[in-house]
């Protein structure tokens, strides 16, 4: 107990250490608030541009969320494919894969142009959904092959259905492999976006990597550090959410799932 | 119930491997029948064709008339981890359709056949080795099969669970009467349990020997320090000897 106690207090205590000491040097040191500014001065930041930093936190945050979704779904129903047919997977996997290798950011200007610059949300969109796209494929893929064999066996000398092996031996083994793939994705589709964003460099998108470029244009670097803090947090936030569906599905059958 | 008849039954795989050359054997109706020989001598391939799991590069397996329903026990319990031992044992109902509700009835009957009432919802990872086998064979039997091949289900127990799976296993099968085919690697296990041992030498497995166990059922436990069981074992160990190259 004291222990458990300790792993909640110990980083909390070590942060405000943190936090104080960076508010200290500072001043201390006398450092320029454009090259580094105090803790305070991006509580200010909070205090005065908070609900417009949100609204772009929010607008990363949809973009995230729907590369997300695609990206599940797409992947998981590819991977579905992929499983029923080798002729499937033997024709597609490779565009997959050149999909995969290829920096987004070199993609970027492409697809700006082809969804037109008044759409740089859709690139946006499209650029996240490539990023988290291939971790979901990649691990559906490698889960649905994952089943026991002679489990396969199995349900082949009880005369199962393809539908019966998928929905009952399939998809239950491959969920392990779902799951870490999915916590991947959530993670990547993140940075997908605020690299889009970035490599879409558009203010229509609105989102916060725009924030912080646009900051960091105006040398308003304490600005820059709130956008940061709030990606940073989304990002836990998505990591943890995901954690927890983890949990939720595999407790069941997973006594050593890791928290 | 219909007799099983293997003539000249070879299996060479893609690989070029021969694993059977030529095993004929007929196998009565509500037999008893174990399988020994060496490590990759072919065993696990012979259940599978039996099965129907895999198909022989040439000869036949026939039974009198169709093929029948078929309880398969591997070495491992293959349990579906995220299911209930009722559900993994509903399994062979459930696929054939039955409802899910008459299909777990029945599992739950079945699993009491082998000892393990109560754990009806107990997951495959809170069970025991010993007792996650006999979930396997509960599964095995609950269609009701006519005949029950085994592939070395007990070589991961420990000695003292095998005895009395041995035991449970020979009481299932004089009270349901389904044909038994059991591979073993193990002499003793196979005298005990059988009323035929079926010797096969090493790979390519071709029958060395088909040595016949006279001795009546009941067998309990003072029938393994018997002579006669001690005669039966040094027969098949000769067998075995003699198919070793
Ligand atoms: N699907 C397969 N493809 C190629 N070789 C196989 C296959 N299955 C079994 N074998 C080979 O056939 C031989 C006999 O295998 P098996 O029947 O499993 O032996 P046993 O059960 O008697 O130990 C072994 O050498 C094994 O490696
Ligand atoms: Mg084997």
């Amino acid at each position: 107990m004291t222990q458990r106690l300790l792993r909640l207090v110990l980083p909390v205590l070590l942060f405000a250490a943190l936090v104080w000491f960076w508010e200290w040097a500072v001043a201390y040191w006398q450092v320029k608030k454009f090259v580094l500014p105090p803790p305070s001065a991006i509580l200010a930041v909070f205090q005065s541009d908070g609900a417009s930093l949100l609204a772009s936190a929010g607008a990363t945050a949809k973009t995230t969320f729907a590369a997300f979704a695609l990206a599940a779904v797409s992947g998981i129903a590819l991977a579905a494919l992929f499983a029923s047919s080798r002729l499937a997977e033997a024709m597609l996997s490779p565009y997959a894969v050149i999909l995969q290798v290829t920096p987004v950011v070199a993609i970027a200007p492409l697809v700006v142009i082809w969804v037109g610059l008044d759409n740089a949300w859709l690139a946006v969109l499209i650029l996240a959904w490539i990023v988290a796209f291939f971790p979901v494929l990649a691990n559906a893929t490698a889960g649905l092959k994952a089943a026991d064999p002679n489990l396969r066996d199995l349900f082949r000398l009880y005369r199962a259905t393809p539908l019966q092996t998928f929905r009952r031996l399939l998809v239950p083994s491959s969920l392990p492999y779902l799951l870490a793939g999915l916590k991947t994705a959530g993670g990547l589709a993140l940075i997908g976006a605020v690299v889009a964003e970035f490599a879409a460099a558009s203010g229509t998108s609105g989102g916060l990597a725009w924030r912080i470029l646009e900051a960091g244009n105006r040398l308003q670097i304490a600005k820059m550090f709130a956008a940061l803090i709030l990606l940073a947090l989304m990002g836990v936030l998505i990591y943890a959410a995901l954690t927890f569906l983890e949990w939720l599905l595999l407790r069941r059958w997973h006594g050593e799932v890791a928290r | 119930m219909p007799d099983l008849r293997l003539s000249h039954l070879a299996r060479t795989f893609a690989s070029g491997t021969s694993a059977l050359a030529d095993l004929t054997a007929t196998i009565p109706a509500g037999a008893f029948v174990s399988l020994v020989g060496p490590s990759g001598c072919g065993k696990s391939t012979t259940l599978r064709l039996i099965a129907g799991l895999d198909a022989p590069s040439a000869g036949a397996i026939e039974w009198d008339g169709d093929r029948p329903e078929i309880g398969f026990v591997f070495q491992e319990p293959t349990l579906m981890a995220w299911a209930s031992a009722a559900r993994n044992v509903a399994l062979p109902l459930e696929l054939a359709g039955l409802r899910k509700g008459a299909a777990l009835e029945r599992a739950r009957a079945a699993l009491g056949h082998v000892g393990l009432a109560g754990f009806e919802n107990a997951l495959p990872r809170e069970l025991s080795g010993g007792m996650k086998m006999r979930v396997s064979i509960a599964r095995a039997l609950v269609a009701g099969p006519a005949a029950l091949l085994m592939d070395e289900p007990f070589a991961a127990l420990d000695e003292s669970t095998r005895a009395r799976l041995n035991g449970d296993l020979l009481r299932l099968w004089s009270e349901e009467k389904f044909t038994v085919v059991f591979v073993t690697h193990s002499v003793f296990e196979s005298v005990f349990l059988s009323q035929r041992i079926l010797v096969l030498s090493g790979r390519p497995g071709r029958l060395v020997a088909d040595i016949a166990n006279p001795a009546p059922y009941p067998r309990d436990e003072l029938y393994r320090t018997s002579p006669q069981f001690n005669d039966v074992a040094r027969d098949v160990l000769l067998a075995l000897k003699a198919g070793e190259r």
